[in-house]
């Protein structure tokens, strides 16, 4: 087949017909697809309550209805007693590095946080990605491991500091960056992360226990 | 044979980043660590091929006025549903790479061997020289962030070989980046031209 001449009729069929083709065959892998991204999105977020609230163990619980207050979304966990567990909350921060910064974090009924799990985000990896696990390790876990040779030649590791805000009560302030005068070591090289973070944490706490969101962020105007 | 040549050619002669210096964006900002850049360079490679195959299959049926247009449409359709697979599939892979994916569309590699080589050739090799082109770009993109991880954060693919207190963190940020890229591609010209003289 000789190649077309670049008429004006030649170029406008040749690209509509891809273009049309190439519509065609992504609303059929959007169709496709639709189905299972929407079912791990769900497995995700009741993977998350059960981790924030819970962790590991394996009693048994429910999840109430969810609902809604500027933005946040609350979910109830009771056990088989209709004890509450305590009470997990969806929290965004527009302003992260990479945009939005979605998090889950559990509290109990004092304010407490059990757990934490970020949903969405969009951070460097290698840098502000970290914040997916960062903010629940241990000083211990986080001082980073290294072999025992290196050990022997150079001592043993520096100890890190600390950023585990599992167990933390925002309530008793200090809840922010050690930068800014708080008692969370930030991410290395992220500050920004870090407060987003925080704060996304923060004014989950604020909604939670129906405070004003902290002034200087746009969360409660999320929806 | 000839097929052959042409793949090799993607990887030492033709080598997308060291040589070529196509695709600078993803190649400076998914690198932080080896498994990010191997996992770039593999994503690439599968966009690569198919989208130099099909532009190879397309190629006279697209008239050459509208060609840049019609190549980008055929790109982009493929890294979107390269997207929506690996989310519904792979969702752990989706994770990881998730940000790089859209990034894809704009490196140009994909539509430099599009233009310079899917658009005058056959099909078959224009799928040897998206594998070439791809595994070059894959080897370049490890071999980056392997140095940078290394300098950077102590660690060669996630396991810890040297103390936090010897790291420099500048590796992992943008200027490590330039550097590093600037110290491989200065490595490999010297190879290269040592190899010439003896020849």
């Amino acid at each position: 087949m000789k190649k077309l001449k670049s008429n004006i009729t030649n170029m406008v069929l040749s690209l509509s017909l891809i273009s049309v083709v190439a519509a065609a065959l992504l609303a059929w892998v959007n169709v496709v697809t639709n189905g299972p991204i929407e079912k791990i999105n769900a497995e995700t977020l009741a993977n998350g309550i059960k981790q924030v609230i819970i962790g590991d163990s394996d009693i048994p619980f429910t999840v109430s209805e969810p609902w809604e207050k500027d933005g946040f979304v609350f979910y109830q966990v009771e056990d088989s007693d209709n004890n509450l567990l305590g009470t997990a909350v969806k929290s965004t921060d527009p302003n992260a590095f990479g945009g939005n910064l979605t998090v889950l974090v559990g509290f109990n009924q004092d304010g407490v946080i059990l757990g934490y799990e970020v949903l969405e985000h969009a951070e460097t990896p290698g840098l502000g990605a970290n914040a997916v696990t960062w903010f629940k390790q241990s000083t211990e876990q986080a001082t980073k491991e290294q072999s025992k040779v290196v050990t022997l030649l150079l001592g043993a590791p520096e100890k890190a500091g600390n950023h585990n805000i599992v167990g933390m009560n925002p309530a008793d302030g200090g809840f922010t960056v050690s930068k800014d005068g708080g008692k969370i070591d930030a991410i290395t090289a992220s500050t920004i992360t870090s407060r987003a973070f925080l704060r996304a944490v923060q004014n989950a706490y604020n909604a939670l226990y129906s405070k004003t969101a902290d002034g200087t962020t746009s969360a409660t105007t999320q929806n | 044979m000839k097929n052959f040549k042409i793949m090799l050619n993607g990887i030492l002669k033709e080598n997308p980043t060291f040589v070529l210096l196509l695709g600078m964006c993803p190649t400076l900002a998914t690198t932080t660590s080896a498994v990010n850049g191997l996992g770039m360079g593999v994503a690439t490679m599968f966009v690569l091929i198919c989208s130099n195959v099909f532009i190879s299959l397309l190629k006279n049926l697209i008239p050459d006025g509208v060609r840049i247009p019609c190549y980008i449409i055929v790109i982009a359709s493929f890294v979107t549903i390269l997207q929506m697979v690996m989310q519904a599939y792979v969702p752990d892979l989706y994770q990881t790479l998730g940000i790089f994916i859209p990034l894809i569309v704009v490196n140009c590699i994909i539509l430099g061997r599009a233009e310079a080589f899917a658009a005058k050739n056959n099909v078959l090799a224009s799928l040897c020289d998206g594998v070439g082109i791809g595994i070059g770009f894959t080897l370049a993109l490890t071999l980056l962030g392997m140095v940078r991880e290394l300098l950077g954060n102590g660690s060669f693919f996630g396991i810890q070989l040297l103390p936090s207190s010897m790291s420099m963190l500048v590796f992992v940020l943008a200027p490590g980046a330039f550097i590093t890229l600037g110290l491989l591609i200065a490595i490999v010209n010297k190879i290269k031209s040592s190899k010439s003289a003896n020849a």
